[in-house]
């Protein structure tokens, strides 16, 4: 059966239309807006200079150096859930119920786990209460309250939320590894640390490399709201994030150029990231 | 070559798709929606009252609304009041929406931006309803309601430009300090005058201080209060609003130090230690519900929440004074008061019933009703005052007749509102920064506003009359 050359492309038309008029034209209008700015009744070609105000703003280039703070706790979850992920395998007692205790956090949602630790992390909160009751006071502090502190523990709980996922993640693959392997090294005398570094982590790779991948995506444009329950952004911008300045450009100062600039600038760090995975990964051949 | 053919058509079909959908034309218009009003700064919007409904003609309004959470009682009062106008009107069903305090404003811009949602919009008084007028948004309710209407409306200023009115006065809310009597009288406070001048209150404030109790509660993490103490403690500074509205399109700065010394008077009471400790960590609720729970003494407090505290402390433990004066302008020892409000949007299809309903909240069994709800009063001169059974609300009615003063928060630009005082407050009470850094931080926020938006800076030079 013969067919013309073009028939595929009828099959796969209304697909691709679909796709375009959801992806392609907000993006492709979005780029627009981010060269323009409104005059009048009209919006107008301004060229850069909405990117120019955005490299002069303080408070944008304090949700930048925040989301690349954020970054920090990648590595942090990804050891965690690695580890944990270990010692469950181990079967370790009772490491059903730690399974399901470690990975409960992922499934609740953000609002409520922002809202409990927002209340457990003021400075008259069940954290500094317990600190005091051990004879730490000294140690309580206004953790939400402080710029210096903010950040911090709005990272520790996006760590305590998400490295259950990893963990799954990694258990899951670590299951479908054949034992023979762990028993060849063992016999070979491969000591615990050996055991994880030779079998483990080379088996685990694939899924680390995309834990890695989704979690870098997560901090650099998936905190929001963490942000908006716990800190609103302050106290005084300090835990200011791109996502969170974008919707205050945009929804609050009705400035929606700036904020379509700010946004581009997302995009473009979030391109990077994925072309800097993709040769990494094409490197490797991961995935393979 | 054939394949590069078929590979070029591809592409030259998925280019043009691209074109068109970056063609304004091409983008989505919401369904049924009238062609967007003008701004007013070119084109006032032309009054075209809808003609009114065929009998059988059902109509829905939708009203997206905020004040449930200043004045508890307005959700019942409002479904009484939409229960009775359909009775009146069978053919009009209206439908109303609560917003969130941090939802409010979003959710109506993200509308405006579709030009499709609400018929009926709550906003702020000033600037907040505004905005939205230059944007095109909002159509005049002087192009709907009879001038022998609007003459009833207490605090119409806030919601004119452009020799229209833009909004509806709904009801008002007012700034006084609230105090605990009982803890007052601990400290040998006079409480029925404890204070009148700034002296005088950091008098008290020590008093307590020294006796163990905490003077003064609040929270600032969600920033609506560091707002709040902005326009409670700098109007004093000024002659009138548009001493701001002027240093808004760069006639002062805030630098200056009209516009700065009410940092100093802020920086004092936290190197004096007169807040709760707390108060960077805690929303303005749970600051205020410090003070209810009687762990601080006074509260900067908003009356639309006086008749629930009341009921809370006891009333014979509750007391107000004034603002204590430590400025010399003209606006100092007044009270300072808004209307809160309503205004029919640009694209709804049914403005004049929306105005016709807005009317009827005005009807004086309604007015009337809404202070029986509420505890609070509605803005307009035909509320039967004598209805004020409460000796302290009489007192507060009296300071509004007497001197009602501006709330600054609706003569600036949000934006210096929530990057300069909410963040600026934030940080100067977290020991951050100081008086004369958060001043320098408003200037460079309202030289950022300007910059970004001169449409605006336009709209405020004719707003204060140049």
């Amino acid at each position: 059966m013969k067919y013309k050359w073009y028939e595929p492309y009828l099959f796969i038309a209304p697909g691709t239309i679909i796709l375009l008029l959801v992806f392609f034209y907000p993006v492709v209008r979005l780029f627009r807006d981010s060269l323009m700015a409104p005059r009048g009744n009209e919006m107008v070609l301004v060229g850069l200079s909405n990117f120019r105000y955005l490299f002069s703003d303080d408070v944008f280039r304090m949700a930048i150096a925040n989301n690349a703070k954020l970054l920090l706790s990648v590595p942090i979850m990804v050891v965690l859930a690695l580890f944990l992920a270990i010692l469950l395998f181990e079967q370790i007692r009772g490491w059903q119920f730690y399974r399901t205790t470690l990975f409960l956090p992922y499934l609740l949602s953000i609002t409520v786990v922002g809202v409990i630790f927002g209340y457990m992390f003021q400075y008259r909160g069940v954290v500094n209460t317990l600190l005091q009751g051990i004879g730490l006071g000294t140690l309580a502090k206004d953790w939400l309250g402080k710029s210096e502190y903010a950040l911090w523990v709005v990272m520790i709980v996006i760590i305590w939320k998400e490295v259950g996922f990893g963990v799954v993640l990694f258990l899951a693959r670590l299951m479908s590894v054949q034992e023979e392997l762990f028993e060849a090294a063992r016999l070979d005398g491969a000591n615990w640390l050996q055991l994880q570094w030779y079998i483990t982590i080379p088996q685990l790779k694939s899924v680390i490399e995309f834990f890695t991948v989704i979690s870098v995506f997560t901090m650099l444009s998936w905190v929001f709201n963490y942000i908006y329950v716990m800190t609103n952004g302050g106290p005084g911008n300090a835990t200011m994030v791109t996502e969170l300045y974008i919707y205050l450009m945009g929804f609050r100062y009705r400035m929606m150029h700036i904020a379509s600039a700010t946004s581009v600038l997302l995009v473009g760090i979030t391109i990077v990231f994925i072309l800097l995975q993709n040769r990494i990964l094409g490197e490797e051949g991961a995935y393979a | 070559m054939k394949s590069i053919r078929k590979s070029l058509a591809v592409w030259a079909v998925i280019a043009l798709l691209a074109v068109l959908a970056s063609l304004p034309a091409c983008a989505p218009q919401p369904t049924q929606a009238p062609p967007p009003t003008e701004a007013p700064a070119t084109a006032a919007p032309a009054p075209t009252p809808t003609p009114a409904p065929a009998k059988e003609e059902q109509i829905t309004l939708t009203i997206w609304w905020w004040g449930e959470q200043e004045a508890p009682g307005a959700q019942a009062w409002l479904e009484e009041t939409i229960a009775e106008y359909q009775k009146l009107h069978p053919n009009i069903k209206i439908q109303h929406v609560l917003q969130t305090t941090d939802g409010l404003i979003p959710a109506f811009k993200a509308a405006a931006e579709a030009k499709q949602g609400p018929d009926i919009q709550y906003f702020w008084g000033g600037v907040w309803t505004l905005e939205d007028a230059w944007a095109g948004s909002l159509v005049p309710l002087s192009d709907y309601w009879p001038e022998s209407e609007i003459k009833h409306l207490i605090s119409n200023e806030e919601r004119m430009y452009d020799g229209k009115l833009w909004g509806m006065a709904w009801y008002l809310s007012g700034n006084s300090i609230a105090y605990n009597k009982a803890l007052l009288a601990k400290v040998g406070v006079d409480t029925e005058k404890p204070f009148t001048t700034w002296d005088e209150f950091l008098t008290v404030c020590q008093k307590l201080k020294d006796a163990g109790i905490t003077p003064l509660a609040g929270g600032v993490k969600d920033g609506w209060f560091g707002g709040w103490l902005w326009q409670l403690l700098e109007h004093q500074a000024l002659d009138s609003a548009d001493e701001l509205k002027a240093a808004s399109i760069g006639e002062y700065k805030f630098t200056d130090p009209k516009f700065a010394d009410w940092w100093k008077r802020l920086q004092e009471l936290r190197d004096k230690g007169y807040w709760n400790p707390d108060i960077t960590s805690l929303d303005y609720q749970q600051g205020q519900d410090l003070w209810v729970q009687g762990q601080a003494a006074m509260i900067f407090g908003n009356d639309t929440f006086y008749k629930g505290w009341m009921d809370l402390v006891g009333e014979e433990n509750f007391g107000v004074a004034k603002i204590p004066v430590w400025g010399k302008g003209k606006l100092a020892g007044g009270y300072v008061v808004t209307a809160q409000g309503l205004g029919i949007t640009s694209w709804s299809p049914h403005k004049q019933e929306a105005a016709d309903f807005l009317l009827f909240m005005h009807t004086p069994d309604r007015l009337n009703a809404w202070y029986k709800h509420t505890g609070v009063f509605p803005a307009d001169d035909r509320f039967d005052p004598n209805q004020i059974t409460s000796p302290i609300m009489r007192q507060i009615f009296q300071w509004i007749v007497e001197k009602p003063n501006p709330n600054l928060e609706n003569f600036a630009p949000s934006m210096l509102d929530e990057q300069a005082n909410f963040v600026g407050v934030q940080r100067l009470l977290a020991g951050e920064i100081d008086a004369e850094q958060a001043a320098q931080l408003s200037e460079e926020v309202i030289q950022k506003w300007r910059s970004q938006n001169p449409d605006a800076v336009e709209h405020f030079k004719k707003w204060l009359g140049k």
